[in-house]
């Protein structure tokens, strides 16, 4: 049988959180999104990064400012793994941001089916007392 | 240079769900027939197992469980891990450890046991080949990914469902034909098209399935090749390729970086183009995976692949006859048995050995494998020439 816990950023966070990535969930209990920025050459990544792709260089937190995207793809899961079987059927949609970077996070409030091309809006969800997470809003 | 390394020989267990065997069963009933041509264990320096997602069976050192069974105890082994492209990485491996000098013979042996557990249990395991930071938690299983295309395809191109479902449809036919096949029956248009929704845009019939099975092959140095067969099939072309791990930093989602970059290579070792390739054996892990392999393998122009569906070209007598095995959707897809599945595939046809007349492709001089692993992150490609 697999793992049945609830699903959450950093799945296993028991296991896999690091200082910076923990840094990056708090920031979220504040409604705040964290981008990175390699404190070398400059790129910026979403979602963040410790190291840098191009230069493996440290990257920093940065509060990513960004809420109006547009549906870039999107898949309705009517079958979904064994975790997450009790909340199917859901929608995860890419969204790409008019800066070029992209998020990929549910889709909580469609009355339609969504079509490439739409807006989305980013926004925050509270799981329970300690945990925020992120969505998408049509 | 490098010496050439040819295929000499190719075992195939039954695919299905396979409750009367495990992993060892299912590699000895794939080895077997090669060892019943004369290549016994003798003869074979050193062997790959590709075996792709021990998870399913909990079994670690899986290729030292694999050889001690087949009675090859005391010859090195190695097993590979690339998801879906296992296959086809494993023969990768054992071309350059071959071509290299290091061995003169070697077997390949792919397999995967997936049906121990239940499908929402798989999809959870295949899952977690996704980014298990930013990608698993929403839940993105492995139809996902491919339906982000699909999605992505659907709109850019305005493609009707109806042109995927034809690729099932197909796929079905053949697969009907062939004795090793997982489901071999075939399905109607208006059933593909309407089956029950799986991840939208995809359906059942869009999917391929959860398998347990084998396949092996025997590669072997050219100057060793004649002690083996007067038939053998030549490894003409190799090209590997890379995408992006999280699907929403590719750039494009209509095409598979990985696989035009392994396309590319493999087209330029063979000295080929598109239009000299007879027969494709493509992974259709799911029915637009098919299609973008059409057109990341120049059998068609971006956005044009629906016109081989639609003018049949797919079939075994039309211009690029592709997966007439069943692929993945009707033969079944064992994780780490397809690649090598598809390579026996094309020696079978090579030799005029299809099971029926009905799917033997006439005379395949260039045989084309295309194994894509996860959702594009690793894609091998490999082109065959008849040697005889």
């Amino acid at each position: 049988m697999a793992e049945q816990k609830e699903l959450y950023l950093g799945y296993a966070t028991d296991k896999a959180v690091t200082p910076f990535f923990d840094k990056f969930l708090r920031e979220l209990e504040n409604e705040k999104i964290m981008k990175s920025k390699c404190t070398s050459c400059g790129t910026e990544y979403l979602p963040p990064r410790q190291h840098c792709q191009k230069c493996l260089s440290e990257c920093e937190l940065e509060e990513f400012t960004e809420r109006e995207a547009k549906l870039y793809s999107y898949v309705i899961v009517d079958f979904g793994p064994e975790s997450l079987a009790s909340k199917t059927p859901y929608v995860v949609a890419i969204g790409e941001f008019p800066s070029g970077l992209r998020l990929t996070a549910h889709i909580t409030n469609l009355m339609a089916p969504p079509e490439v091309g739409m807006p989305l809006k980013l926004a925050f969800e509270k799981i329970d007392e300690k945990r925020v997470t992120y969505k998408w809003l049509v | 240079m490098a010496r050439r390394v040819a295929v000499v020989a190719g075992g195939h267990s039954k695919f299905g769900k396979r409750l009367d065997a495990t992993v060892r069963e299912l590699c000895a009933e794939a080895y077997k027939p090669i060892y019943d041509e004369g290549i016994t264990q003798d003869r074979i320096d050193a062997t790959v197992l590709s075996y792709a997602a021990s998870q399913f069976t909990g079994q670690g050192a899986g290729s030292a469980l694999i050889a001690d069974y087949l009675g090859l105890q005391n010859k090195p082994h190695l097993r590979v891990e690339s998801a879906c492209a296992t296959g086809t990485a494993s023969l990768r491996a054992a071309y350059g450890m071959i071509a290299s000098g290091l061995y003169d013979v070697m077997l390949v042996l792919g397999v995967e046991q997936m049906n121990r557990v239940s499908s929402a249990t798989a999809t959870e395991y295949m899952a977690r080949a996704g980014d298990m930071r930013w990608e698993y938690p929403f839940g993105i299983s492995f139809p996902a990914f491919y339906a982000l295309m699909a999605s992505r395809y659907i709109s850019e191109y305005n493609l009707p469902h109806e042109v995927l479902s034809m690729i099932s449809v197909k796929s079905h036919h053949y697969g009907a034909q062939n004795p090793k096949a997982h489901l071999p029956k075939e399905v109607s248009l208006e059933e593909a098209h309407n089956a029950v929704p799986i991840c939208r845009p995809l359906n059942l019939y869009d999917c391929s399935l959860i398998t347990d099975g084998a396949a092996a092959v025997v590669l072997v140095a050219e100057e060793r090749v004649k002690e083996f067969t007067d038939r053998p099939m030549w490894i003409k072309g190799i090209g590997a390729g890379a995408s992006q791990m999280m699907i929403q930093d590719r750039p494009s989602l209509t095409s598979i970086p990985g696989a035009k970059q392994a396309a590319k290579a493999a087209y330029e070792m063979a000295g080929l183009k598109p239009n000299d390739i007879n027969m494709a054996e493509v992974h259709d892990c799911f029915s637009i995976a098919e299609l973008i392999a059409y057109e990341d393998l120049g059998f068609a122009e971006p956005g044009k692949g629906r016109e081989i569906v639609e003018n049949k070209e797919n079939y075994h007598d039309g211009r690029i006859p592709v997966n007439c095995d069943g692929g993945l959707k009707s033969k079944g897809h064992p994780l780490g048995a397809t690649g090598i599945s598809m390579t026996y595939e094309i020696l079978k046809q090579m030799r005029g050995e299809a099971d029926k007349p009905s799917r033997q492709i006439k005379d395949v001089q260039y045989g084309l494998v295309h194994n894509v692993g996860q959702s594009g992150q690793f894609v091998n490609i490999f082109i065959y020439e008849r040697g005889f």
